[in-house]
């Protein structure tokens, strides 16, 4: 076995690692794109369980395959490149036809799509062999190789971003493919002619993916698709973004008028749509004032009550809300939108009558998350507008692990306190069925109240329509003018009166009839404090206030009554009510099953039964699972605090990744040895986290953005840079007593890396961040008692 | 001559073709009729349908004509099936249960928008009705039409046009379904509908869950109804 130079091998760390992570990021943006993000995620979680399998085959085999070290790492790194470049075309080549959401009517789709995770496991097994081979055969440089991992992961992080914000998305994948063929030039042997011929005909497969990229086919079912196949219909801008491809169409049929009273008789506008990633984000305004149909609206009932000077529109998106207080004659108007893409582009269209809206001298637009905004801003408003909940007809679940830090108790309780004291704040949303959003928004609503110690029902006053349901709140209570005034809009559009103070009895003829009572039902007894417990405890949804600490507010599903909900809806209903964290909760499972056999396979080789294997389970499982579930938590509390969600989720990675690597750095140098003492040292630091970040975060979130930006990597640092050493430091300890381990110990923390990061957002939905960073302190804390031991322990 | 054996033999061959196919396609028709009154059996009159003409339509339409080839085997299963361009044939109860709803009959005049693969408006039409059907993507119109004119659908008139103006030229009329569900009920169509007449509008995704909305003209005003969403009708079978 000829020994390859050091560096030349970091090198090839570097650009593997980081052309792995570009592609995924890309791979992620595409399948979300063409298909659905649900189905992305779990395609893409079974494809990095290559990693693993990467581990496994390394463990069996390890002997024969360092023995051929020199051939091996660049055949590897050509057929990672190859497959890097080709998976896209592949998949669509085999699998034209695949549509994820025809998983519901035609169970042999879930063959494709076990087949299309297969494929994108291809170029993650290569990639992560060639990784494995490094770190085992050099186990001694360790710190080096774990550094240049970590750092190009951290810069493929950089360029898939970028990327996707410059460059169409299908052009990553085989510029992901190049960067991996370049690594592999140092690599091939002047003596071996077959795979220099090899990496030439890589390059050959590399380019020609690059020059002829695969469309990307969307789904059928995808909104852009549908509004692309109206007569007329086009593209009219299309935009890569950090937040997605925005494209808007426009087309002569396209208008929107969202759960219009069925009394407008007017004519309806045509409007343009947007789109980012395929699905339909809204429609831009092409009216203001009495042409709007949005007047025709339950959104229109807090400019019933009273005209507002100055109005805070939050998510502003496509601008409607905007439009409509325009319209309605609010004095001025703050617009949040933490997509500026968006804003900017539309203000560029803006023309005609809707032109104010993003233009306007009364209107000024704020780039920066509606939470973080509300957390920051200091202004009084008179009329406070958050955007509509849920979606026409209900959207089975599918937003359940969407993060919605603006309907949390603590986010309406500052918008309370924004109001000026006759101030109103509103929000509107769809009526699903079986009842939820309604409930929960109801019940934040009436938490928010009694802890303000105001009397809920005399603030609230609640309209619902064929299809939505608006609520307003008011800072004081509500007057016989404004009672009178919301009775008459209600009458005026055929609306229904929901809640009002005072009102004895519902309108005997309803202009838009239910089935059943149940939904007033609910609703009455959500207002009452002894019967909103009893429900909170008995409904067979969860529908308790969300809390910034767990801000699902679409997430209803309550694990301990699915068979409640199966008894009342029948089998085959449940899975359409709450689909999104049920598809998570599969990917969990699958993962699991899979990361099982993995892990356990490779003991056939190894022997079973022998201390030292438990030791190095649970010290690089733990690992594995204690760094992803500390990263997604630091993601979610930094999203908040830095205001933009792209950027603050690509610092965090960034910066940990970027302290890792120096941190593993440091191993080569300073801290050779005491793997468990320095991972009790990461459990220490992080339960100062768990106790002090929060109040750090709050204290200081009025500062200026760089003030925050440097602050967050001031805090994220440290525990970066400490969580970066357990991992060289326990692969030098197994390289002195348990050589045979070290394939296997990087597969089970690759295994455990990706399983744990499946599991952390359903954790998170159960228990909060908070309790997630503390059970990834836990992790750390196994992974020191349990784990590793020193030169005592012998060899395996 | 030698062109002349060529044409007798082709003539031989398509004869014994024909010949040895009948009995095939005679197995696969009883076969297919085999599955519709199945279908109206256990998904359709075991769930409460009970419209005497709604039933008979629902047995009579060969709803696998309706389906692209390739979703033909499920034609009679209890889901709704993809047509092409993101459109879908909704599930038989879905059909029957808003037939039933407007009550077609002879001498009743139907506008439906968004003909899809003109399955619905087929089992109007075999209910008595006479049909008016617009469908907004022209290729789905045009295939749609020519499916019905074949399969001797005389009654539905098809037209390639935006619903959202609905059929001036034919209104009023005594049922409006919108197969296509909107986030706003068209105003065109409500004035199009005549005095205590009914439109049926499914909202939601027909893979998720949908429900039914009615709406209905009373003293020139419309009146709105929220039906259960059809998904979270009592299934009465556990098998597909």
């Amino acid at each position: 076995m000829t020994q390859r130079p050091a560096g030349k091998k970091q090198i090839v760390l570097l650009l593997v690692s980081a052309a792995l992570l570009a592609f995924q990021i890309a791979l992620l943006q595409i399948l979300a794109t063409s298909q659905w993000h649900h189905f992305a995620y779990l395609v893409i979680s079974i494809a990095l369980l290559g990693f693993g399998v990467a581990g496994t085959i390394l463990s069996l085999a390890r002997d024969w395959i360092l023995a051929r070290e020199t051939l091996l790492l660049p055949l590897l790194l050509c057929a990672c490149s190859v497959t890097l470049a080709g998976s896209l075309g592949f998949i669509q080549a085999l699998f034209g036809g695949f549509d994820s959401l025809l998983l519901f009517v035609n169970p042999d789709e879930a063959l494709r799509l076990a087949a299309a995770a297969l494929i994108l496991m291809l170029p993650f097994s290569c990639g992560a062999l060639a990784i494995g081979i490094i770190f085992t055969s050099g186990a001694e440089r360790i710190g080096r190789h774990y550094c240049a991992n970590m750092l190009g992961s951290g810069i493929g992080c950089v360029l898939g971003l970028t990327g996707l914000a410059g460059m169409p998305a299908a052009l990553l994948p085989p510029l992901c493919g190049l960067l991996t063929l370049l690594s592999a030039v140092p690599l091939l042997p002047r003596s071996q002619r077959g795979v220099r011929a090899y990496a030439l005909l890589s390059l050959t497969c590399v380019t020609g993916f690059m020059i002829a990229q695969p469309e990307i086919v969307l789904s059928q079912y995808k909104d852009l698709r549908k509004a692309l196949d109206l007569p007329g219909a086009q593209i009219i801008v299309a935009k890569p973004s950090s937040f997605g491809l925005l494209q808007i169409v426009d087309a002569p049929v396209l208008r929107s008028a969202t759960g219009l009273s069925l009394l407008w008789q007017q004519e309806l506008p045509q409007s343009p749509a947007v789109f980012i990633n395929g699905d339909m984000l809204g429609s831009v305004p092409s009216v203001i004032g009495g042409q709007n149909p949005l007047q025709a609206t339950t959104a229109a009932l807090p400019f019933a009550l009273a005209v507002p000077g100055k109005t805070l529109v939050l998510n502003a998106g496509t601008g409607q809300a905007v439009a409509l207080a325009l319209g309605e004659g609010a004095g001025q108007v703050v617009a949040v939108e933490a997509h500026r893409l968006l804003y900017r582009t539309l203000a560029k269209l803006a023309q005609g009558e809707a032109a104010p809206v993003f233009t306007g001298d009364r209107v000024q637009w704020q780039g920066e998350a509606s939470r973080t905004w509300l957390a920051r801003d200091r202004a009084r408003y008179d009329l406070i507008m958050l955007p509509d909940i849920g979606s026409f007809g209900g959207s089975a679940g599918l937003f359940a692990l969407h993060e919605q830090t603006l309907l949390t108790k603590q986010s309406l309780t500052q918008a309370w306190q924004r109001l000026t004291p006759q101030g109103y704040l509103s929000v509107t949303t769809w009526i699903d069925y079986p009842a939820r959003n309604p409930l929960r928004l109801l019940a934040t609503l009436v938490e928010l109240l009694e802890e303000a110690g105001v009397q809920p029902t005399e603030h609230i006053v609640a309209l619902r329509s064929w299809g939505t349901l608006t609520f307003c709140i008011k800072k004081t209570p509500l007057g016989s003018d404004e009672i009178n005034a919301a009775r008459a809009f209600a009458q005026h559009w055929a609306f229904d009166a929901v809640l009002l103070p005072g009102m004895a009895a519902r309108q005997q003829e309803p202009y838009n009839r239910l089935q059943d009572d149940t939904l007033l039902e609910l609703l009455d007894a959500t207002l009452q404090p002894d019967r909103r417990q009893a429900l909170y405890r008995d409904y067979p949804f969860r529908i308790e206030p969300t809390t910034d600490d767990r801000p699902f507010f679409s997430q209803f599903l309550r694990w301990s009554r699915i068979d409640v909900l199966l008894q009342q809806y029948g089998q085959r209903t449940v899975p359409f009510i709450e689909l999104g964290i049920l598809v998570a909760g599969l990917a969990a499972l699958i993962l699991s099953m899979l990361a099982v056999i993995l892990v356990l396979l490779p003991l056939t080789r190894l022997g079973v039964g022998a201390g030292s294997h438990l030791r190095t389970l649970f010290y690089f499982g733990g690992l594995g699972v204690g760094y992803m579930w500390i990263e997604l938590a630091m993601i979610h509390r930094f999203e908040f605090y830095i205001g933009q969600p792209v950027y603050s989720a690509s610092l965090v990675v960034a910066v940990m990744l970027i302290g890792s690597a120096i941190g593993s750095m440091l191993t080569e140098w300073f801290i050779k040895q005491k793997p468990r003492a320095l991972t009790l040292l990461v459990f220490s630091v992080l339960v100062v986290y768990v106790l002090a970040l929060g109040p750090i975060l709050q204290a200081t979130i009025h500062l200026s953005l760089w003030s925050r930006i440097a602050l967050a990597i001031s805090a994220l640092f440290p525990a970066a840079l400490i969580m970066g050493m357990p991992f060289p430091l326990g692969i030098r300890l197994l390289n002195r007593t348990g050589q045979d381990q070290i394939p296997w110990a990087w597969g089970i923390n690759g295994c455990l890396s990706v399983v744990g990061a499946a599991f952390a957002t359903l954790l998170a939905v159960e228990i909060g961040y908070s309790l997630l960073l503390l059970l990834a302190a836990g992790a750390y804390l196994l992974a020191s008692m349990f784990g590793l031991k020193g030169e005592r322990q012998g060899g395996a | 001559m030698h062109e002349t054996n060529n044409s007798l033999h082709r003539i031989l061959i398509l004869l014994l073709a024909f010949l040895l196919a009948l009995p095939a396609g005679l197995a696969a028709t009883n076969q297919r009729a085999s599955e519709r009154r199945a279908m109206v059996e256990n998904q359709i009159a075991a769930r409460g349908i009970k419209d005497s003409a709604t039933l008979s339509a629902m047995r009579s339409v060969p709803r696998h004509l309706f389906v692209p080839p390739e979703q033909r085997p499920y034609a009679y299963r209890d889901r709704p099936l993809p047509i092409g361009h993101g459109q879908t044939i909704s599930q038989p109860f879905m059909v029957a249960y808003m037939t039933e709803l407007v009550s077609p009959g002879p001498g009743r005049k139907v506008l439906e928008i968004g003909t899809g693969s003109g399955y619905q408006a087929a089992v109007l039409a075999a209910a008595g009705a006479e049909v008016f059907s617009i469908e907004i993507i022209p290729q789905l119109a045009e295939a749609a039409g020519k499916r019905l004119d074949d399969l001797g659908y005389g009654a539905v008139a098809v037209r390639s046009a935006d619903g959202f103006y609905g059929w001036a030229e034919q209104a009023p009329f005594d049922a409006i379904l919108v197969t296509a569900a909107a986030e706003f009920v068209p105003p065109p169509l409500l004035e199009q509908l005549a005095e205590g007449a009914l439109m049926v509008i499914p909202v939601g995704s027909p893979f998720f869950v949908q429900t039914l909305m009615l709406v209905q003209k009373r003293d020139g005003k419309p009146y709105a109804t929220s039906l259960m969403p059809v998904r979270f009708v009592p299934f009465t079978r556990t098998g597909e």
